[in-house]
């Protein structure tokens, strides 16, 4: 069936992403206000606005409210649902709702999702489809004295993880038995209130691992490909902060080993749409499977740089029924990209969330430089959201063009107003090891000892510019000190405050 | 004339980093500095409504006042944050003056690293900690954060309270810096 038009069940950039492709397919986009961003920038872009900020539940956030969603999309007689990432997005009984109310939900089965949601039955079908494993629990965990028991046997280190989780939280990594139950305790409430479910399971820690994770796309005609590799290694605490496509860690045959077992995963639970199978690559280049995220990922536009395949174009289609339009051997890997997330924390203090007002942003755009953002000029960075401001994604022929065109594009994007992470990306790219593709998931945490990239006169023009602004401020009080109100420039978003 | 006094009045100014270094400008107002025994003219562009950069050494350096409270900065320069006191000559003596004198203060404050919700407090007034100890959970942007003492010594005052939203820099604990040994 054609769909005509489509809500989108999120927010932010990934919303105005989603809305390109779907103006370019002459789709009608509808998105969800709510009273946290009245004024955002995806509301605009959208063709349709659906009100929800007329009333708010704290415990039940707008965009995780299923049934409100649904009543919505009947009302509107809208025909899909694209959930974005995050949110609905690997909600089991979310899409067997769509299913139910004989909504196209564009991703994955409902089944697809609980079966690859539930970590302890992923790792079961992964080991009848052969996929190399960790080791470690063979379901989820009792309690800490069970789990005490299977780490002392299996050896620590050992990480702790939530059976229905993803995106690091509910995660603990365990060194010593006696942090055990503290650990356990953290990762317990950690997992119950990100997922609704308490249930943890453990594995045996690789150290120093890379993740390395398969783009997949599949049909519901039982055709899959993979749209090799994406290498995350750079994270923090799990979360991660550049992607680059390809791995410099891979060649071609690894690439199709890791590939068919990405392939195999998805098999196993009939899977179509778009998804993503996420490894551990240890130093002697074994793999071992870690999960599969039902859903569009974050980093999926340095795919979309080497294959030239918009991939939520592709959601769409495989909703609609349509087959896939290319075979395994089409798919071609054209150049290097790399996507730098640009977070509003504060680098120099263990990267805390930086909320505010962003007063101004701005880039500059050629046929290297892809910038997928939500926000613009007077955007507010909300506490109720993540702290993305910005993904930049850089595109080259060569690793070392694309790291060059980098450190271009960094030093042109401009924000002004909050703190960000474009000065951790600066350190990133300074440093020799990262430049030579030699690193890890312990890249943070053991080789970029400094997170933050200052040059060598900054401290003193930053001085200086304290110094003359003070300076100025006293000058101004002495020359004319009945100006001081109107000099000042109020940006309107400011006095929108104040007027409130 | 009055407006001459004033010129005469010594404008020298000093921007003092949190590492204790201090950086000594003339006349800022004149946007010369003293580099490597010449002076150099800063090249200062400003943008009202919008960046602000310096021109130095061919480099453009973008230049944001990110806090200002009296003579406390926070200057934000290519992406990265410097705090500093600006200090006249004056004020910088009586500033080390007392320092001197403020050596001996221990009670050290916990505060709060972002802001976000408690979620557990570990420890209750006369609690012993060491260094190192986790004390508060905090809850961020969806992450459970263990907030540990910085010091060893005795919790002297708690002062939130399970559930409680916070806000970067609030006060979490108190505490009496010290060995725990001594009890009484």
């Amino acid at each position: 069936m054609k769909i005509k038009s489509l809500l989108i069940a999120k927010r932010g950039e990934i919303a105005i992403r989603i809305i390109r492709t779907a103006r370019k397919m002459g789709i009608r986009s509808y998105v969800i206000k709510t009273i946290k961003e009245p004024n955002a920038w995806y509301l605009e872009e959208a063709d349709e606005i659906i009100d929800f900020s007329e009333w708010f539940d704290d415990n039940l956030p707008e965009f995780l409210d299923i049934e409100r969603i649904i009543g919505s999309v009947k009302k509107h007689k809208v025909d899909a649902i694209h959930p974005g990432y995050g949110f609905l997005a690997e909600n089991p009984d979310f899409a067997r709702r769509c299913e139910e109310e004989k909504i196209i939900f564009i991703g994955p089965s409902h089944d697809a999702i609980y079966r690859m949601g539930n970590k302890t039955i992923a790792i079961d079908l992964a080991r009848k489809n052969n996929v190399p494993l960790l080791g470690g629990s063979p379901g989820t965990l009792a309690n800490a004295e069970e789990a005490r028991k299977i780490a002392n046997e299996i050896g620590y280190p050992v990480i702790l993880k939530a059976a229905a989780g993803g995106g690091g939280r509910g995660m603990r990594v365990v060194e010593k038995e006696k942090d055990l139950e503290r650990m356990f305790t953290l990762a317990t409430n950690e997992a119950e209130k990100a997922f609704n479910n308490p249930d943890l399971f453990l594995e045996r820690f690789v150290r120093e691992p890379r993740h390395i994770e398969f783009q997949i796309l599949a049909d519901q005609h039982g055709n899959v490909v993979h749209l090799g590799e994406r290498e995350c290694s750079i994270q923090r605490k799990h979360q991660k902060l550049l992607e680059e496509s390809p791995s410099p860690a891979l060649d071609r045959k690894l690439r199709n080993k890791m590939g068919e077992a990405a392939i195999n995963i998805a098999k196993s639970v009939n899977y179509y749409s778009a998804g993503t199978v996420e490894f551990l690559l240890d130093a002697d280049k074994s793999f071992t499977f870690m999960e599969m995220n039902t859903r569009i990922q974050v980093e999926h536009p340095v795919t979309e740089m080497v294959t030239g395949i918009d991939l939520i174009e592709q959601m769409i289609l495989i909703a609609e029924g349509k087959k896939l339009a290319f075979t395994q051997e089409e798919i071609k890997l054209n150049g290097w990209a790399i996507e730098w997330r640009i977070n509003a924390e504060d680098v120099q203090s263990g990267f805390s969330p930086s909320l505010g007002t962003i007063e101004k942003i701005s880039w500059s755009e050629n046929e290297h430089v892809r910038v997928d953002t939500g926000v613009r000029d007077g955007s507010v960075i909300t506490p109720y959201y993540d702290s993305m401001i910005a993904k930049l994604i850089v595109h080259a022929e060569t690793r070392e063009k694309a790291l060059q065109q980098s450190s271009l594009a960094i030093r042109k994007f401009w924000i002004k107003g909050t703190k960000t992470t474009l000065s951790f990306c600066r350190a990133v790219l300074q440093n020799s090891n990262f430049r030579k593709g030699k690193f890890n998931t312990s890249f943070l945490s053991k080789e970029l000892k400094i997170h933050y990239q200052a040059e060598p006169d900054e401290v003193m023009l930053a001085a200086f510019f304290a110094t003359y602004d003070y300076a100025r401020g006293i000058h101004q009080f002495e020359e004319k000190p009945l100006q001081i109100e109107k000099s000042k420039k109020i940006a309107p978003w400011i006095l929108n405050k104040r007027l409130r | 004339m009055a407006r001459e006094a004033k010129k005469k009045k010594s404008t020298k100014l000093i921007a003092l980093s949190t590492t204790n270094k201090a950086y000594e400008f003339k006349n800022p107002l004149e946007k010369k500095i003293k580099y490597q025994g010449e002076q150099v003219e800063i090249k200062l562009h400003e943008d009202p409504d919008g960046f602000s950069y310096i021109v130095w050494k061919n480099k453009k350096y973008m230049l944001d006042v990110i806090e200002k409270n009296q003579n406390r900065y926070t200057i934000m320069i290519n992406g990265v944050w410097h705090s500093f006191t600006v200090e006249t000559p004056i004020s910088l003596k009586r500033r080390r003056f007392l320092e001197e004198q403020g050596e001996s203060s221990s009670i050290v404050v916990i505060e709060a690293p972002m802001p976000g919700k408690i979620i557990d407090i570990l420890v209750e007034e006369g609690s012993e900690i060491k260094e190192g100890e986790p004390i508060i959970i905090l809850e961020a942007m969806k992450m459970q954060n263990e907030i540990s003492s910085h010091v060893t010594g005795i919790v002297k005052s708690v002062e939130v309270k399970k559930n409680d939203s916070v806000m970067k820099d609030d006060v979490l604990i108190e505490i009496q810096k010290g060995s725990t040994s001594t009890s009484s």
